[in-house]
């Protein structure tokens, strides 16, 4: 993976963190994965096609989750109900969106998908070929952990199953 | 809402492939509409549309039907679902997706695919948001496939600007 790709998302996430929660923000060290990822209680999946094709999660536990929630809302999150998903999934889509607009900036524009959640401890994800690497961010609210499995794409944003297999000439 | 025009592109995508790939003939089974959260079956294949049509597909089976489906298509016989055939059955939905954005751009809707994302393990919830999904059940001779397809036409203007940025600039004092 291309490190160029990391810094937005670690500005994007500090930004958007500490405007969105107030909390101070920590960044913990860097790993690179190639192997599965093993779910934790909450995931949020995003995916980038254009200049940077690939997929970013988020990752964090039940805890985190709602407290994220609680404090994004203003509003105690005893539960974590469809309120509370929504609105872990937006944060996703913002600091997804955020670090899109600053590697668009820099040259390499993406367009973002809407996010999907999972919701499940123990599932194994795989990115195929794309390793991982692992950004984790710590607040007083817990760990989450960002996910970036990106690569440099084509400009015209086609993936090769996208392209239309041409008839074979019948022979005469 | 989603468009059910977008829902026989996939369809026919699926039946195409299947039959080119796997030499599979497929039936489908009635639709049913969900707007809860997706359960899982043991192999999920995600990918995500972007530009006029936005969302996510995602192909569920189980891993029996994983397995035969990748020794079909690889010409040889997978006992174990290896990262091999977890590639296989990715590759597979790559092209079934990739061949339904070609008849969707087809039908005046342009799209764009992501990479595909395996997921795998039982009963874990999938949601999809504010989306609806649409669950097309298809039944070939490798085994059971659920397609499910959770899409919509973006508004106008809408495909290639990253428009979440503006929430959080109207928060910065």
């Amino acid at each position: 993976m291309n490190v160029k790709f990391l810094n937005p998302f670690v500005e994007a996430a500090f930004e958007v963190l500490k405007i969105e929660t107030g909390c101070t923000i920590q960044r913990g060290d860097l790993n690179l994965e190639k192997s599965l990822y093993i779910t934790d209680d909450v995931t949020v999946i995003i995916a980038l096609v254009g200049m940077v094709n690939g997929t970013v999660f988020y990752s964090m536990n039940e805890s985190t989750a709602k407290k994220l929630a609680s404090k994004l809302m203003g509003e105690k999150f005893d539960e974590f109900n469809s309120l509370a998903q929504s609105g872990i999934a937006e944060i996703g889509n913002v600091i997804t969106g955020r670090a899109s607009v600053k590697l668009a900036e820099s040259g390499f524009e993406s367009t973002i998908s809407p996010p999907t959640m999972i919701q499940g401890k123990g599932a194994s994800i795989s990115t195929l070929d794309y390793p991982r690497i692992i950004l984790p961010m710590s607040s007083e609210l817990g760990e989450i952990l960002i996910h970036l499995s990106l690569r440099q794409g084509n400009k015209n944003k086609l993936n090769a199953a996208q392209i239309p297999v041409p008839e074979a000439p019948k022979a005469s | 809402m989603m468009n059910v025009k977008f829902l026989n592109p996939f369809v026919e995508a699926v039946a195409e492939v299947m039959e080119k790939e796997v030499g599979a003939k497929t039936t489908r089974g009635n639709l049913t509409m969900q707007t809860s959260a997706m359960t899982t079956t043991d192999v999920t294949v995600l990918i995500n549309l972007v530009g006029q049509v936005q969302g996510v597909v995602m192909y569920g089976m189980s891993f029996e039907t994983g397995l035969n489906l990748v020794s079909q298509i690889m010409g040889q016989k997978f006992t174990e679902f290896d990262t091999l055939a977890q590639s296989g059955v990715s590759e597979m939905g790559n092209v079934i997706t990739g061949q339904a954005t070609i008849k969707l751009s087809r039908a005046g809707y342009q799209s764009n695919i992501s990479p595909p994302t395996m997921i795998m393990g039982n009963g874990i919830k999938i949601s999809t948001l504010d989306f609806s999904r649409i669950i097309v059940p298809l039944k070939t001779s490798v085994g059971e496939i659920d397609v499910h397809l959770a899409l919509r036409e973006s508004p106008p203007g809408m495909n290639n600007t990253n428009f979440v940025d503006l929430t959080v600039k109207n928060k910065t004092p």
